[in-house]
């Protein structure tokens, strides 16, 4: 079919007087191709829209040219438009001749104005129709880790109506939540939480529960990812449309400069929490408890909150004198500021310090010695237990199986990269997200705003028109690709296979769903094999052509 | 049964909500009492150095765009909710809308009836280069047909007749399933603490007065004498953490150390100081930045307790130097007060007219711990900074929840 271009000057109400309009006009329609020239004033408006599109349905132009203000104010509503008409909008081709030309310049602009519109022309000549089309998608969704995060995660995906599968390394749901002693001052408890949601698991029929059970591959793209999970020795496949990882954090005592002797109490917060759990069956009760906390690790904010909750519940129960020794205490997460008045209401001493205390064993006690900044002297703290520094890590795995599955993680390890643009529980992969404690410091309530975030990406995915894509409007050539998988290795999306096209060849070949348009796999492929529609080297090479023709 | 959603405030909290609703196919109506959507975060600065420093400030005018032209968005601007009665599933909410002199669906921002206006300064003024809509608006105090003088000029040019003057409020009845609550917050008023001089002295600032400056100019300089600053300070926790905002407003640490680091990249000559109670560097990636200005920024212990003005016309601040354990006094060119985030002092109204409940210190409660969308009443939830303070990534995680929540209780409801 001939190319037939329409075009539509649009000189703003008449206000863009350093551009001689009718001057262009006449230029213009001396070009090939070019079915008519209009000059509107008006092109955003609803009268506007309406001579659009009146004359490209009388004229049945098979491109389109709009000269008008900044894409970034009117692109969408003529792509709309476009639609509207049965017209394919990528055949659409903008000048920006107000920001770009009419408003940067002083003077006369006539020729800078033809020139952006020769540009736009040229590359409307070459532009080729993209269809879209609804991918299909499984249906079911994978959650990776049976915490507080991903148990709520699975309960909260069945009110949908989806049909989940949690799966879990260790014999037994529930994760860190089973570590907690308690949320001081509300009613509910960290083991109330873990039975009710455990229950409520049970008695739902669209959530199954694989314990014991690992990842061990996954392959393919969102709407089709098939996994292999790993349970007691045999490895089996599942089919699931979407994944979210949900492993939690792990923590880890601080390596310290401990002089430690047999019978000296230095303990973990999950120790202390034991004993908090069964004060009867401690020999004697501990007269003073010192927390250390934010000396070693900037990211404190969870060791924080658990240090406020036990100090407060050393309180209330034993009744022992507490003291906390912290650098800066990180108070940034909801509730953590009430937290830690509360606890200086009760008695809980806090000391910071720049520099790291000096901990030793001493009988069977623990001295700490710190200088104290106000007195200008040394002090010396005698206590009978310190509950130890204690580090929130990424878990176990989290390396391994980022890299296997191309998810980016932080400098400190946890999942999503620091790039302000993923928003809150993406990932660089269409189809996987991360929520709670796995990506960072995140407390209970972050955790669970990420649960809902995370469910409305995966309901948009996979609820009907959902899974839209542009079909291949990014697209190898099998004649042209020579199999060297750069491309392969390259893809930050993990949207690129082999695909085999006959008996002898696989060729690459990009999944629509997966693919994120960043352009990358088109300019390095070293065959030139891989087309973006749109962007290809003849419709930018075309666009240049027209300057200072 | 409805399936629509009203959105009250267009912050990114607000839009966040908007968008993942239209995007699942519910139909949206974005209330905004200002003329343009966008909320406080619009205003702010890129922070970036050399490198990118993570502020998420370019989040909001992709967001903006995606919202302006979704079909399943109405944006009402200049509106206020003025009642609202039913219940979850079938609310009726009536919103006021100001008239606007200019129609925002008529206005092609061409500038034409700014070029008329004879007033000097203009009483048409342009959009602010991210507004959306994108519209010119009148400033009732200069216009003189407002005032009540004869003046047809900006009327008789305007080419696509956007500009009318015998508006009258407008009252419209929206029926909907879900509301969610997206007003934001109040910059903390520095004025309150009055010894601390910001309203007296000009060369005492805020982090809000901070992001306009770096916004309009891109750098900083003297109120007084357009001079560049040599000796800054930052003083934190100004409006958080004490007796009446009993909690850490997440951001100001954060802005405060960005800010440190943008103006030393400017100019490495300038000292800056940041006075703090506890630095707060939890955020993602955000320990290492920190030790990355440790290498050329001050950090004392301590709260300044007064802010004086020398002969020299610099600025004295004494404050308690805890790790020193003395009290000591210094002089600066400039002290910008870290304010944190406040309820608005119109959350009582709302509240009244939503029948949800306030907690500490105003902002809205939530129905139970952890869970900090749900609101006492069914089916009205909570975006971003009205319920507490966020940052810019937690306040869209937390509209992307509330959208969830919405979506929820719209499923339910059929």
């Amino acid at each position: 079919m001939p190319v037939k271009i329409g075009i539509f000057l649009c000189d703003c109400g008449g206000s863009l007087r350093n551009i001689d309009f009718p001057k262009i006009r006449g230029n213009l329609a001396k070009l090939e191709d070019i079915a008519f020239v209009e000059i509107s004033h008006n092109l955003c408006l609803e009268e506007g829209e309406k001579a659009i599109a009146s004359r490209i349905l009388r004229e049945k132009v098979n491109g389109v040219v709009i000269a008008a203000c900044s894409p970034e104010l009117c692109e969408d509503k003529f792509i709309r438009l476009l639609e509207g008409l049965g017209l394919n909008p990528n055949l659409l081709s903008l000048a920006n001749i107000r920001e770009q030309c009419s408003w940067a310049h002083e003077g006369d602009v006539t020729e800078k104005a033809l020139e952006l519109i020769r540009m736009a022309v040229n590359k409307a000549r070459l532009l080729q129709a993209v269809e879209r089309g609804e991918v299909p998608v499984n249906k079911e969704v994978l959650v990776v880790g049976g915490g507080f995060s991903g148990m709520k995660s699975a309960l909260e995906l069945s009110q949908f109506g989806i049909r989940t599968t949690i799966m879990e390394r260790e014999s037994t749901l529930g994760g860190k939540l089973k570590e907690l002693e308690g949320f001081y001052g509300l009613e509910t408890s960290p083991k109330e939480m873990f039975s009710s949601m455990t229950r409520a698991i049970e008695e739902d029929k669209n959530i199954e529960v694989l314990t014991s059970a690992e990842v061990a591959r996954v392959q393919g793209e969102a709407g089709d990812f098939t996994v292999k999970i790993r349970k007691g020795g045999k490895e089996s496949s599942r089919s699931f449309g979407a994944i979210i990882f949900a492993t939690g954090y792990r923590t880890e005592i601080l390596p310290q400069d401990f002089e430690l002797k047999p019978g000296v109490n230095i303990i973990s917060q999950q120790k202390l929490v034991e004993m908090l759990q069964a004060p009867e069956r401690l020999e004697r009760r501990p007269e003073t408890i010192a927390f250390v906390v934010d000396f070693s690790d900037e990211n404190s904010r969870l060791p924080t909150l658990s240090t406020l909750n036990n100090a407060l519940a050393v309180k209330e129960k034993l009744g022992s004198e507490v003291y906390v020794f912290c650098k800066n205490l990180k108070v940034d997460s909801e509730g953590a500021e009430k937290l830690y008045r509360e606890a200086r209401e009760r008695g809980v001493v806090f000391l910071k310090f720049e520099e790291k205390p000096r901990i030793h064993g001493e009988d069977s006690r623990v001295k700490v010695e710190a200088r104290d900044v106000l007195l200008g002297e040394e002090v010396t703290l005698l206590c009978d237990l310190l509950v130890a520094e204690e580090k929130a890590l990424p878990p176990e795995g989290t390396k391994t199986l980022s890299s296997m599955l191309n998810l980016e993680t932080d400098t400190q390890g946890f999942y999503q990269d620091e790039n302000v643009h993923l928003y809150p529980v993406a990932s660089g992969r269409k189809g996987m997200f991360f929520v709670g404690a796995c990506r960072g410091n995140l407390d209970l309530s972050r955790a669970l705003t990420d649960i809902s975030s995370a469910l409305v990406s995966v309901y948009e995915l996979l609820s009907p028109g959902g899974a839209m894509v542009e079909v291949e409007k990014v697209k190898a050539d099998s004649q042209k690709c020579r199999t060297c998988l750069t491309c392969i290795r390259i893809c930050p999306h993990k949207a690129i296979r082999l695909a085999r096209v006959d008996s002898e060849k696989w060729v690459a070949k990009i999944y629509d769903l997966a693919c994120d348009g960043c352009g990358i796999c088109t300019a390095i492929c070293p065959a030139k094999a891989i087309k973006f529609e749109g962007y290809s080297d003849e419709q930018i090479l075309a666009q240049v052509e027209a300057i200072g023709e | 049964m409805n399936k629509a959603t009203v959105v009250i405030g267009g912050g990114i909290a607000g839009i966040t909500s908007a968008l993942e609703l239209a995007n699942s196919g519910f139909r949206v109506y974005l209330i905004e009492r200002e003329a343009a959507i966008g909320g406080q975060a619009a205003s702010f600065c890129c922070k970036a150095t050399e490198v990118c420093t993570k502020c998420s400030v370019c989040l909001i005018p992709r967001k903006l765009k995606e919202v302006a032209t979704h079909p399943q968005i109405s944006i009402l601007t200049n509106s206020t909710v003025s009642e609202v009665s039913g219940k979850i599933g079938d609310f009726k909410v009536e919103v006021l809308r100001k008239p606007q002199y200019i129609t925002p669906e008529r206005c092609i921002a061409c500038g034409m009836c700014a070029e008329v206006c004879p007033t000097e300064p203009k009483a048409i003024l342009p959009p602010s280069p991210e507004a959306i809509p994108y519209c010119y608006v009148i400033d009732e105090t200069r216009c003189l047909r407002l005032r009540g003088e004869k003046c047809n000029l900006c009327q008789g040019i305007c080419p696509t007749t956007a500009i009318a003057f015998d508006l009258k409020p407008e009252r419209q009845e929206l029926s909907v399933g879900a509301i969610i609550v997206a007003t934001g917050f109040e910059v903390f008023n520095a004025r309150e603490v009055g010894s601390l001089g910001y309203g007296r002295y000009p060369n005492v600032l805020t982090g809000l007065d901070l992001e306009r400056i770096f916004n309009r100019e891109g750098y900083l300089k003297l109120p007084t004498n357009g001079k560049e600053p040599k000796n800054i300070a930052f003083v934190q926790c100004v409006g958080s953490r004490d007796e009446s905002h009993g909690y850490c407003s997440q951001v100001c640490c954060k802005y405060a150390m960005r800010f440190a680091r943008l103006i030393k990249h400017q100019n490495p000559d300038v000292q800056v100081t940041i006075f703090y109670i506890d630095l707060q560097t939890a955020g993602k990636g955000f320990a290492q930045f920190y030790q990355e200005c440790q290498e050329s920024i001050r950090f004392i212990r301590g709260v300044p307790v007064e802010i004086l003005p020398t002969p020299s016309s610099k600025l004295e601040v004494r404050f308690e130097n805890i790790l020193a354990g003395k009290v000591e006094r210094e002089t600066f060119d400039l002290v910008t007060l870290s304010v944190g985030i406040a309820p608005r002092k119109d959350s009582w109204d709302l509240a009244r007219i939503l029948g949800i409940n306030l907690a500490d210190y105003g902002f809205f409660d939530t129905k139970e711990p952890f869970n900090s969308v749900e609101t006492n009443v069914e089916g009205i939830l909570l975006a971003g900074t009205c319920q507490g303070p966020k940052d810019i990534p937690d306040s869209i995680a937390h509209g992307m929840a509330a959208a969830e929540r919405a979506m929820e209780v719209l499923e339910k409801c059929q």
